[in-house]
């Protein structure tokens, strides 16, 4: 089996981040304006991305679109989880935060006793397959909690969030220049992409009374949905991040 | 590798799109002393117009009247939350109150009155 999943380049931070915001903004706007309630649209979304992670996991190769969109769905469960532990379980986002943390560090540690490596470069079995998608579920559902933390702590707005949260990224690739591990920097900016990407997503939605662009969220998303339909559809006819083959040596 | 340097160019981006806001979202209206969360009277409306459907008997009518309160509120979470993040769950948890009296299966008017008005209450009497 090939590396299934794309290299790292700008284009898959572009289509990251804005798949956080379409994952947040869609879930939101199936459980209001559709008036499906919560319950209803946590098992469409569910039954979504398990459809959609079969796919993922039964291809052979990358394959973009089998990809991107497992990741814009686990953008939406992950924040759901989150959400359905604060609203209906009224579970503390201090405990939250620091539980999916806990979890995040135990898939990692799990995943590096069996495989001996973290490497994003060789995912190229199903077992690796699996602890890669759980790590990425869960620095959605950690970057949601933390996020929504920082909004609730420090009563931090989302012109705020976005400064404060691209400069932590700006720093991760600081440390990143100065030797920090690529497996490590890479796992920090991608947790830290989401409340970005949610930052992001409020600027342009909300209304200019709260200092938003007053888009709207109808418009942001669809804006952002074109932008990820274009970049996706633009790797696959290029192949522009179509994973090198790895050596069976590589390490993390 | 080139995934980092992307990292701050993006960065940077959203810096540059933040920043001729920031003035902005430091502006409080200068009418709206009743609460932290700012002016709240557009929420509020939705509300006495539902009480006023409650009060005539049109549970129904309440019911889709309130749907409006339901979104306009959840789309402005983002905007009005950050703001007093207490006095935002006060109002969401009193705004869920009322929301299931009105969509109970045999909604009750006494218990879709007093949520209502309770909500009002809550709106009107922010948190010291």
């Amino acid at each position: 089996m090939l590396n299934k999943v794309p290299e790292v380049t700008l284009a898959f931070w572009i289509i990251k981040i804005l798949s956080t915001t379409v994952g947040e903004t869609g879930a939101d706007y199936l459980a209001v304006h559709v008036g499906l309630g919560t319950l209803v649209t946590d098992v469409i979304t569910l039954t979504l991305l398990l459809l959609s992670l079969s796919a993922q996991f039964a291809a052979r190769e990358y394959i973009p679109w089998r990809y991107w969109l497992a990741v814009v769905l686990i953008s939406v469960v992950g924040t759901q989880i989150t959400d359905f532990l604060t609203d209906e379980l009224e579970v503390s986002l201090y405990v939250s935060t620091a539980a999916f943390a806990v979890c995040l560090a135990g898939v990692f540690a799990i995943w590096y006793s069996i495989e001996r490596t973290l490497s994003i470069h060789s995912i190229d079995t199903t077992r690796r397959e699996a602890f890669y998608w759980l790590a990425i579920l869960f620095t959605f559902a950690l970057g949601t909690a933390a996020g929504d933390l920082a909004t609730e702590a420090l009563s931090m707005g989302f012109t705020i969030g976005v400064l404060a949260f691209g400069a932590l990224i700006a720093a991760t690739y600081v440390a990143y220049r100065l030797g920090a591990g690529e497996v490590l920097t890479f796992w920090i900016a991608y947790i830290l992409t989401r409340p970005l990407g949610a930052s992001l997503g409020d600027l342009l939605s909300q209304s200019q009374n709260y200092g938003g662009l007053g888009l709207g969220t109808i418009v942001t998303s669809i804006v952002f949905l074109a932008v990820i339909v274009a970049l996706v559809t633009w790797v696959s006819v290029t192949g522009f991040d179509r994973p090198a083959p790895a050596g069976p040596a590589e390490c993390g | 590798m080139r995934t980092a340097r992307y990292l701050v160019a993006l960065a940077l981006l959203g810096g540059a799109a933040a920043t001729p806001v920031l003035a902005v979202s430091w502006t409080r209206p200068a009418l709206a002393a009743q609460s932290q969360l700012g002016d709240l009277s557009a929420f509020r409306a939705v509300v006495v117009d539902t009480k006023a459907l409650v009060d005539k008997g049109d549970l129904v009518g309440a019911r889709t009247r309130i749907k409006d309160l339901e979104a306009s509120w959840d789309d402005a979470e983002a905007g009005l939350k950050p703001r007093a993040p207490s006095e935002w769950h006060r109002i969401d948890k009193a705004i869920d109150r009322a929301l299931a009296a009105l969509r109970a299966s045999t909604p009750d008017r006494a218990n879709c009155e007093r949520t209502l008005t309770e909500l009002l209450q809550i709106m009107d009497q922010p948190a010291a």
